[in-house]
């Protein structure tokens, strides 16, 4: 591993993911030129703000940030305010801010029929050639313990020059943060992130402009469902079988002689049934 | 934000079972310094994660802990009755002397070394067992390493315990696991051992310590049944409420707590 910024990622996927934003802090205090590059690249549990104009909840990420100000996707203005030049630059509007708008409105249902609670966020923003943009949900629960869901779906779309349909290109991460303290098992903590990516045509209904919009944005949906419940499924398997099947690895409860006397005489039936005639 | 040498130390300190080198690797390539300036976070690091080292002129490893170590870079090892000293980051162990530590009880000390060392292979397919005397008291010390790096996990299981002199036992279970495709997903639990007591004898000792590693055992199981079911499901249902998935291009008509089964269930 020779480059800084490589090693860092590196560093990053040993160290304990409920640490990320400090270690992340620690590493650009060391490499301070690495500072850019890293913060755009590492994903980081998401903080959450309130509209002054809206009053609703709205997700902070490097995509909606400009300085120390933030933009909500429900008002399309920056908190605090930022000066007007940059503002034009930043702020999107006709096309994108359209789909912008849609798609907050889709994934705010969306997250409430499978998140029932959290908060949402999605900003779409122009590329040279297409668009690009994120789907955000945080969610927290307190069952048995805590427990802290973030998800970051980053999007890539290029329209296919007949409008007819659109390659979309999808990378998402679930940072996942799972707790239980109870007398039985001392302390336990889950906590990590896990990154997945998916890349399809989708076609693109209808010839007038909103209908291409909804479209984009239906598809962006579609993808962001399957892609989540993917990783949902993943995370379950990965935290809970993978980390019990590493515990069972490292000891075990049953005697190991008793397992191999059990394996050996296994072993011993199949080979005589082996020699049998059917 | 704290200094240069803490914030590498704490790096090396909180380094996932088995990759120490990589960790060290990236540290290397990120601030090009010398290693041997993190001595002490290395000595940190091996002291508590019980990491394993051959015994010089020896058979066998024996493992390093604040328990067994003499200051000074040296440790001791019961089993040869010899004591040696150990390089940091390199390892290396070398100029062995014959030492015979404190104790009142020697006897209680071979026999342990001697049941400890059966029951754990009764129960972990490879570890490296440590009985020190500490004062009037003895500690047991267990560490039990799985690496999978072409699988992208590791594991590792500590468990310490006390018998005091009144043959009081007590101790501390600790496992840590990584799994790193695609990602970073760390395990950690500890658990305290006490009230475990009045056992005269190292079989009925090291019988109490099986005992009590199988319940936390059979716990930690059921704790990720706990949070499967409970905290973690609470988070992201695996389909809507009305058991279907979302219908995209209808999604402008729904209207929630209305269209929706019924609404939010709480």
């Amino acid at each position: 591993m020779s480059d800084p910024f490589d090693a860092a990622l590196d560093l990053l996927r040993r160290l304990p993911p409920s640490q990320t934003q400090q270690n992340l802090a620690s590493i650009i205090s060391i490499a301070p030129s690495l500072e850019d590059d890293l913060l755009s690249s590492v994903d980081v549990g998401l903080a959450v703000k309130r509209c002054p104009k809206s009053g609703r909840d709205y997700l902070c990420c490097d995509y909606n940030r400009d300085g120390t100000s933030y933009r909500s996707p429900w008002s399309n203005d920056f908190d605090p305010p930022i000066d007007p030049d940059d503002a034009a630059d930043l702020v999107p509007r006709g096309k994108i801010r359209r789909m912008e708008e849609e798609l907050n409105k889709s994934i705010d249902v969306y997250r409430e029929l499978y998140y029932e609670g959290g908060v949402s966020s999605a900003y779409l923003w122009q590329l040279d050639e297409g668009f690009a943009g994120v789907v955000l949900v945080k969610k927290s629960s307190a069952g048995a313990g805590k427990g802290g869901w973030d998800s970051i779906n980053v999007f890539e779309i290029i329209e296919a020059t007949s409008k007819r349909s659109a390659h979309y290109k999808l990378t998402s991460t679930v940072i996942l943060d799972l707790g239980l303290q109870n007398d039985a098992v001392g302390g336990l903590e889950l906590a990590g992130n896990l990154t997945r990516q998916e890349e399809l045509d989708q076609p693109l209904a209808g010839l007038r402009d909103a209908e291409i919009e909804s479209s984009h944005v239906a598809n962006m949906g579609r993808m962001v469902e399957a892609m989540e419940t993917r990783l949902r499924n993943l995370l379950q398997e990965v935290y809970f079988g993978k980390a019990k099947d590493v515990v069972g690895d490292l000891r075990s409860i049953r005697l190991l002689s008793e397992a191999e006397q059990e394996r050996r005489s296994h072993k011993e039936v199949i080979s005589k049934m082996g020699g049998a005639t059917i | 934000m704290a200094s240069k040498t803490a914030i590498i130390s704490s790096f090396i300190e909180a380094a996932p079972p088995g990759e120490l080198s990589n960790v060290v690797a990236d540290i290397k390539t990120l601030v090009g310094d010398d290693l041997q300036s993190y001595e002490p976070a290395f000595k940190k690091y091996h002291e508590e994660q019980y990491t394993a080292v051959d015994v010089p002129g020896g058979s066998g490893k024996v493992l390093l802990s604040k328990y067994n170590s003499l200051g000074s870079n040296r440790y001791f090892d019961p089993t040869s009755g010899n004591s040696f000293a150990v390089s940091f980051p390199s390892l290396k162990t070398s100029d062995a002397d014959s030492h015979s530590p404190e104790t009142s009880n020697p006897d209680l000390i071979r026999s342990l070394q001697a049941a400890f060392s059966k029951s754990a292979a009764e129960h972990f397919p490879s570890s490296t067992i440590g009985v020190f005397p500490i004062g009037s008291d003895i500690a047991i010390l267990i560490v039990a390493n799985k690496y999978s790096p072409q699988n992208f996990w590791n594991g590792r299981w500590r468990s310490t315990y006390v018998l005091c002199d009144s043959g009081k036992l007590s101790g501390r279970i600790k496992v840590d696991v990584h799994y790193y495709e695609d990602g970073n997903v760390r395990m950690q639990t500890e658990r305290e051992v006490s009230g475990v007591g009045g056992s005269v004898g190292a079989e009925s000792v090291v019988r109490e310590i099986a005992k009590a590693e199988n319940k936390f055992q059979e716990e930690l199981n059921r704790g990720f049944v706990t949070m499967a079911e409970g905290s973690f499901k609470g988070l992201r249902r695996q389909l809507p409420v009305t058991r279907q998935r979302v219908e995209w291009e209808k999604i402008g008509g729904y209207r929630l707590g209305q269209d929706i089964g019924g609404g939010r269930s709480k």
